[in-house]
């Protein structure tokens, strides 16, 4: 693109902006043109080089357990859409799980191995790997039934004032939109980049690793990964950003 | 650690005079070193120095890099397609190690 051709662009962001306040924008939205092309480009976002990863240890041939390819053959068909559907409750046990917590269950009660552990690289690879199947899929995550209880602690959560600056999420993601917060841009708060490599991280995270730092930030208490607390904030901000297309792995600030 | 990898593209043919474009993009922490350990001894640097790139057995690109390059580097450069023939990627890391990675370019 032309250098008028991006100020143009840029200037009809600007106008937008405002006209589509209500609406709930991708993290990409916030990003400069530059870094949405490099997210958009394999060989360019650095994300890919997790993605590769969870796809060698997803056809990796183990003797002694099944592998994931053996039960989930054709993954680019058979496992398209499925990282659209997390967080979900799972049946058996009536928790709330989210994708990191489904391949870990996969990998401990049907493989027989121990646990990757959360935010390993591991687990970071083949969550990334499994997300990035279900690129530019819309978000379908159910907020009724089974789930509905873990949405309504997720929906307090965000509403809730906490920490030491006694903000609750909604104050920013919801009030603050398109605002600068130091260097960067307030966005609306929604994780479908997730696990995204970040410039900060020099690295792949999840979206837990990410609430964490949000946590910090209003230094309030830090949860563990994968805790209740977390899982139920993820389910309502799936939820909230319902229909919007999954874009991990993304590149962040 | 995570294993090095390395994601090179570049197209897969070209025309015999050709400017072509190759990028690549490596994993690797790319650690400074200074650090103090649990131990208190000092964590030594640990990047790759030096990624040195040979196209039909000649040197094409050369790059040495230093601790300001970033995790994951990325470096693209061009070269003219003359023949058919491998381009083979080879980084230099401190300590010695190498990594080597090869890519085909097929001219017609």
């Amino acid at each position: 693109m032309s250098a008028a051709g991006r100020a143009l662009a840029a200037a009809l962001l600007a106008l937008a902006s405002p006209a589509f306040a209500d609406e709930i924008k991708p993290g990409s939205a916030f990003l400069s043109p530059e870094m949405q092309r490099q997210q958009e480009d394999q060989g360019r976002n650095p994300g890919y080089l997790w993605v590769e990863q969870g796809e060698e240890l997803f056809s990796r041939r183990e003797s002694v357990s099944p592998t994931c390819i053996s039960c989930h053959a054709d993954p680019g068909q058979s496992l398209r859409g499925a990282a659209a559907r997390y967080p979900q409750v799972d049946r058996a046990s009536g928790k709330l799980i989210n994708l990191e917590g489904r391949i870990e269950q996969c990998r401990v009660e049907r493989q027989k191995q121990p646990a990757f552990g959360y935010e390993s690289q591991d687990l970071l690879g083949l969550t990334a790997y499994v997300a990035s199947l279900s690129k530019s899929v819309p978000l379908s995550v159910s907020a009724d039934g089974a789930a509905k209880p873990f949405y309504e602690a997720g929906k307090a959560f965000y509403e809730r004032r906490q920490g030491q600056l006694n903000l609750a999420c909604t104050q920013c993601h919801d009030d603050l939109v398109g605002q600068k917060l130091r260097g960067d841009t307030i966005s609306h708060g929604v994780g479908t980049g997730y696990p995204a490599y970040r410039l900060e991280w020099n690295g792949v995270g999840s979206l837990h690793r990410r609430l964490r730092a949000c946590s910090l930030g209003v230094r309030a208490t830090q949860f563990d990964y994968g805790s209740d607390d977390y899982l139920a904030l993820e389910l309502y901000l799936a939820v909230r950003a319902k229909g919007l297309a999954l874009e991990a792995p993304g590149l962040r600030r | 650690m995570a294993s090095f990898n390395a994601r090179i593209t570049m197209p897969a043919e070209a025309k015999a005079g050709e400017i072509v474009e190759v990028r690549v993009l490596v994993r690797h922490p790319m650690d400074r070193g200074g650090q103090v350990d649990a131990e208190g001894r000092v964590v030594p640097r640990k990047i790759l120095n030096r990624l040195t790139v040979t196209y039909a057995g000649e040197p094409v690109f050369r790059y040495d890099m230093h601790t300001g390059v970033s995790a994951n580097p990325f470096v693209s450069f061009t070269t003219r397609a003359v023949e058919t023939g491998e381009l083979t990627f080879e980084w230099r890391e401190d300590g010695g190690a190498t990594f080597t990675r090869t890519a085909r370019l097929v001219v017609t």
